[in-house]
């Protein structure tokens, strides 16, 4: 579980992005992440990263090794997807070759990814969808028990982060806690389990599915009139603009 | 398997390291054949065994070691800022190292060339490092700042040994780029400092396979804390005034040997490594080759004939799908 309490945060030019926000994670669930462009949704998600540092406020961290995966990243060329799992095991040692241990927990990773069939190809060569479940793993391989993603299924087609968030859901029966940045509120409606909005007037909204999804919260949120269809058996947000 | 065809490439590159130096040893003018490669270890005191223990077997050791070191050195560099440019030469590391030297034939009259050289190169590593940001090396940005440190350092050297015509002689020597007798380093100290540099490089090897990933990811997961980094550079620093040393300041290596070496073997610089350090070498040494041969009975200088086969391969590279610049 992770929780933050009276953050504030503002930027260069007193630009407040976020006053007297308290937040929290629940362990083992997918959380939401909602906003739009410029909100701060990032920020956030740097701040429990640890890597910025809010002006006020505290950060509770009871987990055991958080990952954090940026919007945009360069891979390197010419090895293949086991190779890329494997470098984040030359971080500490001095060793030339991982032992059987750390290769076998490698496999482990990719078989519970769905993985394991492309574990020779060249990371090129991977699905965009792939290559997020390979820095997924990256993740897991460290140890880490939370994960911070940030857009992991933009520029990605519908299978694709269906595939993502389908692992992802899988994860979070595995002991894994995710807090996900999600621009389709349709996809993130079906896969999330907490939500947390953020509006353009520094509010952070944080509620389960059913609260979450009503007209006024989105609203709040989008400025612009949505409408949840909402049935037994039918869930679905609409946009009117 | 993979692995094979990985081995295989490294014992092509080796059997093309074995036809450099033979070339660099035992070809040219006085031609001594392959019958005579047994003498190597039976040196005598006839003109053939002076000739190949004073002039060709130092000549060799010395564009070997500049060769392998500037490969590395541009190996290294590039790793830690992935830029595919950053190399001894155009970040203006190796004017450097050039500048401490010519100090310190000017100061200390020839004592301590080697430490000064290092001085120089670490020095100004640290200025453009400094310049251009330790993480964030736009591509852009560490090519001019490289520029500036290299023309004003380069600048600053002309000027020294303007005002300094007693001394030119010996600073032009050093700076000139070859591989002749130049007095700035013994053979066997040489020899020592390689092999200590490759100790020191084999340690941090693994550490690139860890630095290939993303730079945000690594910044932003303490996974970077980026200790090693910081030997990283220093590693790179020596190497490139090693090169200086034995053969003056010379371009392209430094690129051109990491990025054959990337298109063989990809990101896996235990690989990277080892081929650099054979690519490299076989670069210089059948470029002095060539400039023992080429405008016979005179000599053309190393430089040139490095920038005559490094240019067109560098263009070639650049010009290539641009997948060059934007690695």
């Amino acid at each position: 579980m992770i929780k933050l309490e009276n953050l504030t945060l503002s930027v260069e030019n007193n630009l407040t992005i976020f006053k007297n926000a308290n937040i929290e994670i629940p362990k083992n669930k997918i959380t939401v992440l909602v906003g739009l462009n410029g909100v701060g949704k990032t920020t956030l998600l740097k701040i429990i990263a640890g890597i910025l540092k809010p002006q006020n406020g505290k950060v509770i961290k009871k987990s055991k090794e958080l990952f954090y995966l940026p919007q945009r990243i360069k891979y390197p060329k010419g090895i293949t997807l086991f190779e890329y799992i494997e470098s984040s095991f030359y971080k500490k040692n001095w060793k030339w070759f991982l032992n059987s241990e750390e290769k076998q927990k490698i496999e482990e990773t990719l078989e519970l990814l769905e993985l394991s069939d492309k574990k020779d190809t060249f990371i090129e060569n991977l699905s965009s969808g792939e290559l997020q479940k390979a820095n997924i793993a990256l993740g897991l391989v460290s140890d880490a028990d939370t994960l911070l993603l940030d857009e992991p299924t933009s520029n990605m087609d519908l299978i694709n982060q269906i595939k993502v968030l389908d692992i992802l859901k899988k994860l979070t029966n595995q002991g894994i806690t995710c807090l996900v940045v999600l621009h389709d509120i349709n996809l993130g409606a079906s896969y999330g389990d907490y939500f947390i909005g953020l509006t353009k007037s520094n509010d952070v909204i944080v509620k389960n599915r059913p609260e979450f999804f009503t007209p006024e919260i989105l609203n709040k949120i989008y400025g612009i009139d949505f409408k949840v269809i909402n049935s037994d058996k039918d869930f679905h947000i609409q946009i009117f603009n | 398997m993979a692995i094979k065809k990985k081995l295989t490439i490294i014992f092509i590159l080796f059997l093309l390291l074995i036809l450099s130096l033979y070339l660099a040893m035992y070809a040219g003018y006085k031609d001594f054949g392959i019958n005579l490669f047994a003498k190597a270890f039976n040196l005598g005191t006839d003109d053939d065994s002076l000739i190949l223990s004073i002039l060709r077997y130092p000549r060799a050791l010395k564009a070997f070691v500049a060769g392998a070191s500037l490969a590395l050195a541009g190996m290294f560099m590039q790793a830690v800022s992935k830029n595919p440019l950053a190399e001894p030469y155009i970040t203006g590391i190796s004017s450097g190292a050039g500048l401490g030297i010519v100090l310190s034939i000017l100061l200390f009259n020839s004592v301590n060339y080697s430490f000064f050289g290092f001085l120089g190169a670490l020095i100004s590593s640290i200025l453009v490092i400094l310049f251009s940001g330790l993480s964030r090396f736009s591509v852009v940005k560490l090519i001019l700042i490289g520029l500036s440190v290299n023309i004003f350092v380069s600048s600053l050297i002309s000027l020294i040994i303007l005002v300094n015509p007693n001394k030119s002689y010996t600073m032009m020597l050093i700076l000139s780029g070859g591989v002749t007798n130049n007095e700035v380093i013994s053979n066997f100290s040489l020899i020592l400092i390689f092999i200590a540099l490759l100790i020191f490089a084999f340690f941090l090897v693994p550490k690139l396979n860890y630095l290939r990933l993303d730079s945000e990811l690594l910044e932003s997961n303490k996974l970077g804390k980026y200790s090693s980094v910081i030997l990283i550079i220093i590693l790179a620093s020596f190497f490139t005034a090693l090169s200086v040393f034995s053969a003056g300041i010379l371009g392209f290596v430094g690129i051109i040997a990491p990025q054959i070496s990337k298109m063989l073997f990809g990101y896996d610089y235990r690989w990277l490594f080892v081929s650099n350090l054979l690519i490299g070498s076989s670069l210089i040494l059948f470029a002095d080759y060539l400039a023992r041969i080429v405008i016979y009975p005179l000599q053309m200088p190393l430089g040139l004939v490095v920038a005559f086969i490094g240019a067109p391969v560098f263009l070639y590279f650049l010009t290539r799908k641009g997948e060059f610049l934007n690695d």
